[in-house]
């Protein structure tokens, strides 16, 4: 086997001094809206610092213990009435209906146990879980968890840590960004703008999916809600979304449901592809929408055919699961990394024609060797490299870009596309403004007609939205 | 081919896709019985006599003779379900109308459905213990009726009743594309496991609600029986608690709904899955000697309107013709053909999905000329010219109040003035009605009047608001079809029009679907007071939006080269950069 790509020859983006000097001076990065979520975020949270409660100015009153419960009850559910019972001030008011509540919970206890071990797949999505398998780097205290671009026009949607989307636009400096934000959306893990469509964004969260209609004068302050709804069947959070090319299916994973769900969403109509089999994570449809890749929480990830009828195919890799793949602008490639290796590896979608025969000959290739090392010469620099996060490919195919889990600096490659062959070669490293900055969300804008170069967009820890532009 | 001919041949095809969901649903009765008799014969400790015993059952002759009945009316019913399915679906604006239109048909499928379900328990209860077997069971010596075997009989018959009621009764049948093209083997497997899932717990409140029923009419009946049969009475199911307290009898009940429940679902879905397979069309005819003479065009196909199935069919596979990633067939369409190298199949193909969204545009807004709401605003006094734009967001609030007044029966204090009443003088000269007009008009205002204190003439002779847009609506998924895929169509000639066919015709379409955009737009403010089935209005509007986003996307540089420069230019550069 060739010698695989690697690391070792990557360099920070600094030590090019071209490279850094067109970087800085790319006039229309200019004109795109410059984002530091921390400070909205923390003008968010000193502004509820200093919000006044009524509740404040009233004084609290004695409530009988069972008077207490039921209240809370009404208020907050059964949970938590029962767990106001087994409180240690309802235990010294009434001990009776403290041991109560404790029966009570050891029997729920019990049956929760018994019901997790008979259906395993249902037990409770923690956020820690979601965030194991979300492309999110530290999704939990990431200042931003997502990011999307509308696929015709300048817009981009940032979802913050506080379960607020605020939509940029190229005048957002100047005019105040439009915000999503509503009660049944906290969570979020993926979003994605409707295709063919100018103002219809969709948001996998915890409660399922919001659509938006994102109109020109929503801005903070306003009350909204998202035009639609819809939950999963399960009840269970989105993790992965991904729209067709014409946005007439939408095709939705969640980490406690053994089938990727394709909806319907004009007429709320969706089709199960169900599976036997662990629970699937992620999904990337090819851009020609004939390939589904889906990944699950095991080694197993499949790949549907979505011209011949979604026949299926099922893949095993070495160990863990697949943590991040993309497609090959042209639809032929899929790249994948596992969580349990450090090793980029490479399927192939080509069909070979010899004559009148037909063959599609699928082997998993191994083509770029991830792991962590050193990027400067002297040594002392920071490392790149180790289990990767996430990967995307610019539109135009000729650069790869990869975050890693446990190192701050993304890796960027080249790539030669051929009909049945990618050449990859590591071209340079980009890092954050300050050691500490970890990337916690890459993507890549969409071309279109007033947008024909690679721009990709860094979503730092920070919350700090950086755009690379490429040649 | 003339259209005629295309409308049989499509018709045949059907017919043939017709008689394979006959032979299907004929099929799944055997294995429908198996899985009853697999349910009420489970033995746990002999698992292999309880599996082997019921296939023999199964396989045995009496099976085989038991069962002809019932697969003569499932025959039955399948011929009312392929004919409700090729049939031409008319507008009927009144209740009589519909009346006389549908109600034989629907009485006749009425009844296929208690024959198919009376037919099930009937021989479902053959297989049961001799208590249930028969209608005559020996009582201490005496012949009696067997309740038992009347209530599981009467069960049959209430659970095809209901699921005509609850499916079919105000419903047309209509087929439904499937939004994951899986190969049919795996459809049957999943809508087996859906249906039967589903109408376990389908099936709970039918159970209980004919269980009240025959708990209050059984004696009744069962005593009407043994008179007419001159036997004596079974008094087992007597009483409330007689009946409550029979926990075998609720079981085979409740299942034996399930089943049939399941079995009219099943029967539903094989026609439904059957007759939305793709039919084989073209975009343009072998001239070749020997080809197939009896091919049908996708224009041919677009243009049965009679036949409501095909023309959704052709629309569907023109949809996914435009989609479909290096396409041949689409390459056809802009070919030039010979002779005379013209673009004919791509001129047959625009004038024919012109011709279909023009006409729909037309009668929908014609329709909707006659939704009180929208003629509301329409009837609002235009203003003078000079001071239009001062007032222009005065009128707009003018207009919401008057459509939100309406819509919620606020009548004005201030009668409205008599604009329309008043009839303009032709040349100068006023037209004043004699005495014998007026006594005349006076009459037959009075008349009309009374007739409509008649109770029931308004009830059935009268059109309800909004019943032509929700017919147009209903049945417009052609029209959802046709538009992505026209749109489609244009902006692939982008790439693969090599002798520019489309062209000229971009600016035709534009209009049309933007035309169509502009009436759904003006719709959608009161669609939620009609009684217009909002799902295929948001169906059929988000797919106009999309369609024309799509074209004016690709085409967003040419627009005002394409369009004269206008009201129509801004509002399309408005849907695309929509920020």
């Amino acid at each position: 086997m060739a010698a695989l790509s690697n690391l070792k020859e990557c360099p920070p983006l600094s030590t090019d001094p071209n490279l850094t000097m067109r970087q800085t001076h790319s006039p229309e990065l200019k004109r795109y809206p410059q984002i530091r979520l921390n400070s909205e975020l923390m003008a968010s949270h000193t502004a509820a610092g200093q919000r006044f409660y009524g509740a404040q100015s009233f004084l609290p009153v004695d409530e009988g213990v069972l008077k207490r419960i039921t209240r809370i009850f009404f208020d907050a559910g059964f949970w938590e009435s029962l767990e106001e019972a087994r409180g240690a001030k309802s235990r010294e008011q009434a001990p009776l209906i403290a041991r109560a509540g404790d029966l009570i919970a050891q029997i729920m206890g019990l049956v929760n146990g018994l019901k997790l071990k008979i259906f395993p797949h249902t037990q409770g999505l923690s956020a820690e879980r979601i965030a194991q398998f979300v492309e999110t780097g530290d999704w939990l205290n990431s200042n931003v968890r997502c990011l999307a671009w509308h696929l015709h026009i300048f817009k981009l949607a940032v979802a913050g840590l506080d379960d607020v989307v605020r939509i940029y636009t190229r005048d957002s400096s100047t005019v105040a960004a439009a915000v999503l934000k509503s009660p049944l959306q906290t969570e979020i893990t993926c979003m994605a703008w409707r295709p063919l469509c100018s103002a219809q964004i969709v948001i996998g969260c915890r409660q399922g999916l919001c659509f938006w209609n994102v109109e020109t004068a929503m801005h903070l302050g306003r009350t909204n809600a998202p035009s639609q709804i819809f939950r999963h069947p399960a009840s269970l959070p989105i993790t992965s979304l991904q729209w067709n090319k014409d946005g007439t299916q939408l095709a939705t994973t969640s980490i406690g449901d053994r089938s990727v769900i394709i909806w319907q969403t004009d007429n709320g109509l969706m089709q199960p592809l169900k599976r036997l089999g662990p629970p699937f994570s992620l999904l990337k449809w090819s851009p020609d929408n004939e390939w589904l890749f889906a990944a699950t929480v095991d080694r197993v990830f499949r790949v549907w055919n979505c011209h011949k009828r979604w026949t299926t195919e099922r893949w095993v890799c070495n160990g863990g699961y697949v943590q991040t793949a993309c497609w090959s602008p042209c639809g032929r490639f899929l790249l994948f990394v596992s969580s349990a290796e450090p090793i980029l590896y490479r399927l192939q979608f080509v069909q070979m024609k010899l004559g009148d025969s037909c063959s599609s000959e699928k082997e998993v290739l191994p083509i770029a060797d991830l792991n962590a090392c050193s990027t400067g010469i002297d040594g002392n620099s920071a490392l790149i490299g180790g289990p990767a996060q996430q990967m995307a490919w610019d539109p135009h195919g000729n650069y790869l870009v990869i975050s890693f889990k446990s190192t701050n600096s993304i890796a960027v490659f080249r790539t030669y596309i051929q009909k049945f062959e990618i050449k990859i070669s590591a071209a340079y490293s980009l890092s954050g403004e300050t050691a500490a900055e970890r990337p916690s969300f890459i993507c890549f804008q969409p071309l279109y007609k007033e947008n024909d170069r690679s721009v990709l967009t860094i979503a730092w820890s920070s919350g700090r939205i950086q755009y690379h532009a490429f040649d | 081919m003339s259209a005629s001919s295309s409308s049989n041949a499509c018709k045949l095809l059907l017919l043939g896709r017709g008689m394979r969901a006959t032979l299907l649903c004929v099929a799944i009765q055997f294995l429908l019985l198996t899985v009853f008799l697999l349910s009420v014969n489970f033995t746990l400790l002999h698992p292999l006599a309880w599996v082997t015993g019921t296939l023999g059952l199964v396989a045995s002759w009496y099976t085989w003779f038991a069962s002809i009945p019932l697969v003569i009316a499932v025959v039955l019913y399948g011929v009312s379900l392929c004919q409700q399915h090729l049939w031409e679906r008319p507008y009927c604006p009144t209740r009589y109308r519909w009346l006389l239109n549908h109600g034989p048909r629907k009485l006749l499928f009425l009844a296929a459905h208690i024959l198919v379900g009376f037919l099930t328990a009937w021989l479902y209860t053959g297989y049961l213990h001799t208590d249930y077997q028969h209608l005559r069971y020996k009582c201490y010596g005496q012949d009696c009726v067997s309740a038992y075997h009347v209530y599981l009989l009467g069960m049959g018959i209430t659970a095809g009743i209901c699921y005509f009621a609850s499916v079919h009764m105000r419903h047309e049948v209509s087929i439904e594309f499937p939004i994951v093209e899986q190969s049919r083997g795996e459809r049957l497997r999943e809508l087996l496991y859906a249906s039967l899932s589903r109408s376990l717990f389908r099936s709970l409140l039918p159970t209980i609600s004919y269980t009240l029923a025959f708990w209050l009419l059984g004696p009744l009946v069962c005593r009407k029986l043994s008179h007419f049969l001159s036997v004596d009475l079974d008094e087992r199911l007597e009483g409330f608690f007689g009946v409550a307290t029979n926990v075998r009898l609720l079981f085979y009940g409740w299942l034996l709904t399930a089943q049939i429940l399941s079995n009219m679902h099943l029967m539903h879905c094989f026609y439904g899955m059957l007759l939305s397979e793709d039919i084989p069309l073209v975009v343009a005819k072998q001239r070749a000697p020997f080809v197939h003479e009896q091919e049908v065009t996708v224009v041919a196909g677009l243009g049965v309107f009679n036949v409501y199935v095909v023309q959704c069919l052709a629309a569907h596979y023109f949809y996914k013709l435009a989609w479909r990633k290096d396409s041949t067939q689409r390459a056809e369409i802009y070919q030039l053909t010979e002779p005379g190298n013209r673009p004919a199949n791509w001129r047959a193909l625009c004038d024919q999905c012109l011709s279909i969204l023009g006409s729909f545009t037309e009668e929908l807004t014609e329709s909707m000329q006659k939704i009180s709401v929208l003629k509301g605003a329409q009837s609002l006094p235009v203003p003078p010219k000079t001071i239009e734009s001062t007032n222009a967001s005065l009128m707009a609030e003018k207009l919401l109040l008057r459509q939100y007044n309406q819509m919620h029966g606020i009548r004005p204090i201030v009668s409205p003035a008599q604009e329309a009443a008043v009839e303009r003088p032709v040349n100068g000269i006023r037209h004043v009605p004699n005495w014998c007009e007026r006594v005349s008009t006076q009459i037959e205002g009075v008349l009309q009047r009374l007739l409509k204190r008649v109770p029931g003439i308004v009830y059935f002779f009268n059109e309800q608001e909004g019943a032509k847009t929700a017919y147009l609506l209903t049945n417009s998924l052609p029209v959802v079809y046709i538009s992505q895929a026209l749109a489609q169509v244009c902006v692939a000639s982008l790439k693969e029009d090599r002798y520019g066919v489309v062209q000229n015709d971009l600016p035709a379409i534009i209009k049309a679907l933007n035309k169509l955009q502009g009436e759904l737009q003006k719709l959608s403010s009161v669609i939620g007071s009609l009684r217009a089935p909002s799902t295929a209005f948001n169906v059929l509007h988000c797919a106009v939006r999309r369609s024309l986003y799509n074209i004016c996307n690709s085409f967003g540089d040419y627009l005002g080269d394409l369009l004269p420069p206008g009201e129509e230019v801004r509002q399309l550069q408005d849907l695309i950069y929509q920020e």
